[in-house]
C-alpha cells in the first residue's frame, strides 16, 4: 500500500501542477469553456484516486470543488475571480495535505475547514440560484434508468458508492431506490462488504456519456447499466413517479421490464449502453520513471563511453580491419545511445512556467502593479538536474523584477510608458550553452544609488574607480540591497549573491545589464549538460586538453615563429583581426615549441582565438569533477579519462577567455 | 600475533629525502606506482597534477616540495600514497608522492616523544611527535593539519597570480 501511496502522491503532484496551469489560463480568459471542462476532469481524477488510496480529506475537498465546476459547466455560468482564487488556494492547500493526509498539523486542519466552508458558501449560491431545470436554456430532458450493481469488495477499493450517487443525482432530478434484498442475515454479514445495489431513475439534460463519467473510477467494482427510458422528463409525470415510489417501498428491484410496462406509450427502443471496459484509459504515450533510475542509466553510459575510448585506441594500435570496423560501429552506436539517453534527461523550461505565472499573478496583486508576462522559447530543454537547481534563482530574479524593476502604474503613465509593465522570459541555445534572459521594462538600475549603497555598506571605498558593468556587478555582492524598505518580497540583501552562487554551482554565469528608465536584463548562461560533452582533443606541451566542440568556430595553422612572445596579440585571419591568447604562455608551458601552432577560433561573447600545439581529434569526454582542492580553478570545468587511462583537463573556454582578457586588460592599466 | 593493547596504533613509515616519516594507517587508503600524472596549469609547484584512480580523478601533491625538501626526480621506489583527510569538514582523497614506502610499525602512545621545537627544519605544527626506532627518529605527521584550511587558500592565491 505504501508504494501505491507514493504513486498517488507523484500523480497528484502532477495533477495539481496541471490544475494550477489551467487555472492561471482561466484567470486571463474567464470565458474559456474548455478550461472549465479540463478543471472538472482533473478534479474528478484527483477525487477518484484520493478516495482509492485513502486520502479522505483530499477526496472531500476535491469532491466539493468538482461540484462547483460541474455546476458551472452545466449552467454555462461564467467563472468568477473569486472561484479561481478559492480554487488556487485550495490547490496550495492540497499540495500541503498530500504530505499530511490526516491533517495532523493544526494549521492544515484550520485551513482545511476554512476552505471547506468557503466552498460551501459558493456552492449554495449558484446552485440554488440556477436551478438547472428551471434554467430553461438547457436542451431536452431525457429520463434514464440506471442499475448500479456493486461488487462486495467496493469498500476495500476506497470508493464510497454514496458519493457516486450524489454525483449522479446532481446531474438532474432523480429517484434513488436501494435494493436491500442482497443483505444476508446478521450472522453471515461481513462488515466490510457491500450488499446493497441501487436503481436510479434520472431525469437530466446530460448525455449518457456524462453519466458514465461519474462512474469512471468505480467501473471495476460495479456493474453499470444505463438505459434510456424516454426523451421526456418522466419524473415530472406524477403517475409514473408514484408507481415508482410505491414499488420502491417494497424493496425489491423494479427491473427494466416493469418500468417499460409502466411506460405504456413508450415505443423507444432502449439502447443498452454497456461500457466497454477497455476504453477506460486511453493508451499513454509516456511512462513515469524515477530519477534514480535515470541517474543510474547515465552513469552506465558514462562508463560505456570511457570503455569505448579504450576500444577505439586498441583498434587503432592493432591494425586489424575487422576489429577496426567493429570498433567504429560500436562507436557510432555508443554515440547514438548517449544522445538518446541525454534526450531522456532533458526537460523543457516550460515545466517551470506555471510557477513563474503564479508568482507574477500573486505578486502583481499584492503590490498592485499590472504586469504582462511574456515567455519566449520556453520549450528550450535543459538537463533535469539543472531545471531543479535553476528554478529558485529564476523565481528570485522575477520577484526582483516585479518588486524593484516595474514601477507602479501611475508612475509609468507619468513617465510616458504604457500602463502595464512587461516582463519577458526568453530562453535559447547558442554555442555551448543555454541562455535564459529575464527582461523588464521597468525603471532600470540607478548606478549612482548602487555606488552610494556600496559605499555605506563598506563594499567599496570612496576612491574606487569602477566601470559601469563593475558597478552593476556589485549587486551580486553578499549583503547588498538597495530597497529602501524591506518588504516580504525582496530587499533583504540575501538575494542576488545567492542567485549568483547557485548558478555558478552548475557552472553557469549570470550577467546584468540595465539602462535607467528603460529596464533591466539579466542573462544566465548555462552549460548544455553536466555529464558528457563532445570535445576536441588538443595538445599543449606534454599535456592533453579537451575543448568543447560546440565552442569552436574554425582552426587555422600558422608557423610558430609568427607568434610574438607574450600572452596576447592580434592576428589577421581570414581578413579580420582577432585577439589571440597564447595558451603556452598562459599555462606556463616551457617545453620545446613545435614548428607549427594551431590557432583555434572560439566564439562566445566576442570572437577570440587560443593557440595549441596540435589538434588530435574529436573526443567524447565524460566529465569528472576536479576535487575541491581545485574548487576555484574555474577555467577548467572538469577532467576526463582518456582511452589510455590518463587524465585530460576539460577547458571552460568562455571562462578561460574571460579570465585571460581581464588579465591582459589589467596589465595594460 | 603479538598482543596488542587497545591504545596501540599502526603507522606507515615512508622516506622523504634522508628522513623517515610516519602516518597513521587509518589515513592511508592504498599505495600506487606512479602513473602518468596530468599537470594542472597555473598551480603551485607542489601540486603535481591529477591521475586516474579507477575512473575518478585524484589530485596528487609532491610531499617533498610541500615540506620544503627540494625537488628530485622520481625513482623506481617513488610511489603515491592515497590518503583520506578531512579538509574544511569534508573528507577528501588526495595522493602524495613519496620517495619510498617502508613498513607498518606499531606505536604505543608512551613511545611518542614530543617534537623538538628548536632547531627543527620542519614546521613544528605538522609533527605530532617523534618515535625512536632502531637508533633512528621517525617523525609522526598530522595529515589533517598539513592540509588545513589556510593552506588551501595559499594554493588558491598562487593559482590566481
Amino acid at each position: 500500500m505504501d508504494h501505491l501511496q507514493h504513486t498517488f502522491i507523484a500523480e497528484a503532484d502532477e495533477l495539481l501542477a496541471d490544475l494550477e496551469h489551467i487555472l492561471l489560463k482561466c484567470d486571463m480568459d474567464l470565458n474559456n469553456k474548455e478550461s472549465v471542462e479540463a478543471i472538472f476532469r482533473v478534479m474528478h481524477t484527483l477525487k477518484g484516486s484520493a478516495g482509492m488510496f485513502g486520502f479522505i480529506h483530499i477526496g472531500e475537498l476535491t469532491h466539493h470543488l468538482e461540484t462547483i465546476f460541474d455546476s458551472i459547466r452545466e449552467t454555462h455560468a461564467l467563472l468568477s475571480k473569486e472561484i479561481i482564487d478559492l480554487t488556487l488556494q485550495s490547490v496550495d492547500h492540497l499540495k500541503n495535505i498530500i504530505h499530511d493526509r490526516e491533517l495532523g498539523r493544526s494549521t492544515n486542519a484550520v485551513r482545511h475547514h476554512g476552505l471547506m466552508s468557503a466552498i460551501a458558501t459558493i456552492l449554495v449560491e449558484p446552485v440554488a440560484g440556477g436551478d438547472k431545470k428551471a434554467g430553461g436554456k438547457s436542451d431536452i430532458i431525457s429520463t434514464y434508468y440506471i442499475i448500479f450493481n456493486l461488487s462486495a469488495g467496493i469498500f476495500k477499493s476506497g470508493n464510497n458508492p454514496l458519493y457516486l450517487i450524489d454525483d449522479v443525482t446532481a446531474l438532474g432530478q432523480a429517484v434513488v431506490i436501494p435494493d436491500l434484498s442482497g443483505i444476508p442475515p446478521l450472522s453471515d454479514l461481513a462488515p466490510d462488504c457491500c450488499y446493497t445495489n441501487f436503481e436510479l431513475i434520472l431525469a437530466t439534460t446530460s448525455s449518457p456519456d456524462k453519466i458514465k463519467e461519474v462512474f469512471l473510477f468505480a467501473e471495476d467494482q460495479c456493474g453499470i447499466t444505463i438505459e434510456k427510458l424516454s426523451q421526456t422528463d418522466l419524473l415530472s409525470d406524477i403517475r409514473f413517479k408514484s408507481s415508482v415510489l410505491e414499488h420502491a417501498l417494497k424493496m425489491s428491484q423494479i427491473g427494466l421490464k416493469r418500468l417499460k410496462s409502466w411506460l405504456k406509450n413508450e415505443t423507444n427502443k432502449s439502447d443498452a449502453i454497456a461500457r466497454p471496459s477497455n476504453k477506460r484509459e486511453s493508451q499513454r504515450s509516456s511512462i513515469r520513471v524515477s530519477s534514480d533510475k535515470l541517474d543510474g542509466l547515465m552513469n552506465l553510459i558514462s562508463e560505456l563511453v570511457t570503455a569505448q575510448a579504450r576500444l577505439t585506441l586498441l583498434a587503432r594500435q592493432n591494425n586489424i580491419p575487422e576489429f577496426s570496423n567493429l570498433s567504429e560501429n560500436m562507436e557510432k552506436i555508443t554515440k547514438q545511445l548517449r544522445d538518446t539517453a541525454f534526450n531522456i534527461c532533458l526537460v523543457p523550461l516550460q515545466t517551470l512556467e506555471t510557477r513563474f505565472q503564479r508568482l507574477l499573478r500573486d505578486l502583481s496583486r499584492e503590490l498592485k502593479k499590472e504586469i504582462d508576462f511574456i515567455t519566449d522559447g520556453i520549450e528550450t530543454e535543459l538537463d533535469k538536474s539543472m531545471i531543479e537547481r535553476i528554478s529558485d534563482p529564476l523565481l528570485h530574479i522575477l520577484r526582483n523584477s516585479v518588486d524593484h524593476g516595474i514601477e507602479a502604474s501611475e508612475e509609468r503613465v507619468k513617465n510616458g510608458k504604457k500602463k502595464n509593465g512587461t516582463i519577458i522570459l526568453k530562453a535559447f541555445h547558442s554555442g555551448t550553452g543555454v541562455y535564459i534572459q529575464i527582461k523588464d521594462d521597468g525603471r532600470g538600475i540607478d548606478t549612482e544609488k548602487i555606488k552610494t549603497q556600496a559605499l555605506s555598506k563598506g563594499l567599496i571605498t570612496g576612491d574606487t574607480i569602477l566601470s559601469e558593468p563593475q558597478i552593476l556587478g556589485l549587486v551580486f555582492t553578499p549583503g547588498f540591497s538597495t530597497a529602501e524598505k524591506v518588504t516580504d518580497v525582496s530587499g533583504r540583501g540575501v538575494g542576488m549573491d545567492v542567485v549568483k552562487r547557485n548558478i555558478e554551482a552548475i557552472q553557469g554565469e549570470v550577467k546584468l545589464e540595465s539602462r535607467p528608465g528603460e529596464g533591466t536584463t539579466i542573462t544566465i548562461r548555462l552549460p548544455l549538460t553536466l555529464s558528457i560533452i563532445d570535445g576536441m582533443r588538443v595538445k599543449i606541451g606534454a599535456s592533453e586538453y579537451i575543448l568543447p566542440l560546440a565552442a569552436i568556430d574554425k582552426c587555422y595553422e600558422i608557423k610558430t615563429e609568427k607568434l610574438q612572445p607574450g600572452l596576447s596579440q592580434k592576428l589577421a585571419l581570414d581578413g579580420h583581426l582577432f585577439p589571440v591568447f597564447n595558451l603556452r604562455e598562459a599555462f606556463g608551458e616551457h617545453t620545446e615549441k613545435p614548428k607549427h601552432t594551431q590557432v583555434i577560433k572560439i566564439h562566445h561573447d566576442f570572437p577570440a582565438c587560443i593557440t595549441v600545439d596540435s589538434v588530435i581529434g574529436e573526443y567524447q569526454a565524460v566529465m569528472k569533477p576536479l576535487t575541491s582542492l581545485y574548487g576555484e580553478k574555474d577555467d577548467f570545468s572538469g577532467a576526463t579519462i582518456l582511452g589510455d587511462g590518463s587524465v585530460a583537463l576539460v577547458m571552460d573556454t568562455a571562462k578561460l577567455i574571460k579570465k585571460l582578457s581581464e588579465k591582459v586588460h589589467a596589465t595594460f592599466q | 600475533m603479538e598482543p596488542v593493547t587497545p591504545t596501540t596504533e599502526s603507522y606507515l613509515t615512508f622516506d622523504l629525502g634522508d628522513e623517515i616519516f610516519a602516518t597513521n594507517v587509518n589515513n592511508v587508503l592504498e599505495i600506487l606506482e606512479i602513473p602518468k600524472i596530468t599537470k594542472v596549469p597555473r598551480c603551485p609547484p607542489f601540486m603535481r597534477g591529477v591521475i586516474n584512480l579507477r575512473g575518478s580523478v585524484l589530485p596528487v601533491i609532491d610531499a617533498r616540495s610541500k615540506f620544503g625538501l627540494g625537488e628530485t626526480n622520481d625513482t623506481v621506489n617513488s610511489c603515491i600514497m592515497v590518503l583520506e583527510i578531512s579538509m574544511q569538514e569534508q573528507d577528501i582523497k588526495i595522493g602524495a608522492v613519496v620517495d619510498a614506502v617502508q613498513e607498518v610499525i606499531k606505536i604505543t602512545p608512551a613511545d611518542i616523544l614530543a617534537a623538538p621545537s628548536i632547531g627543527s627544519k620542519y614546521r613544528g605544527e605538522f609533527i605530532q611527535g617523534m618515535v625512536k626506532c632502531d637508533e633512528q627518529f621517525i617523525m609522526l605527521l598530522d595529515l589533517d593539519k598539513i592540509f588545513s584550511a589556510d593552506d588551501t587558500s595559499i594554493l588558491q592565491q598562487v593559482a590566481e597570480a
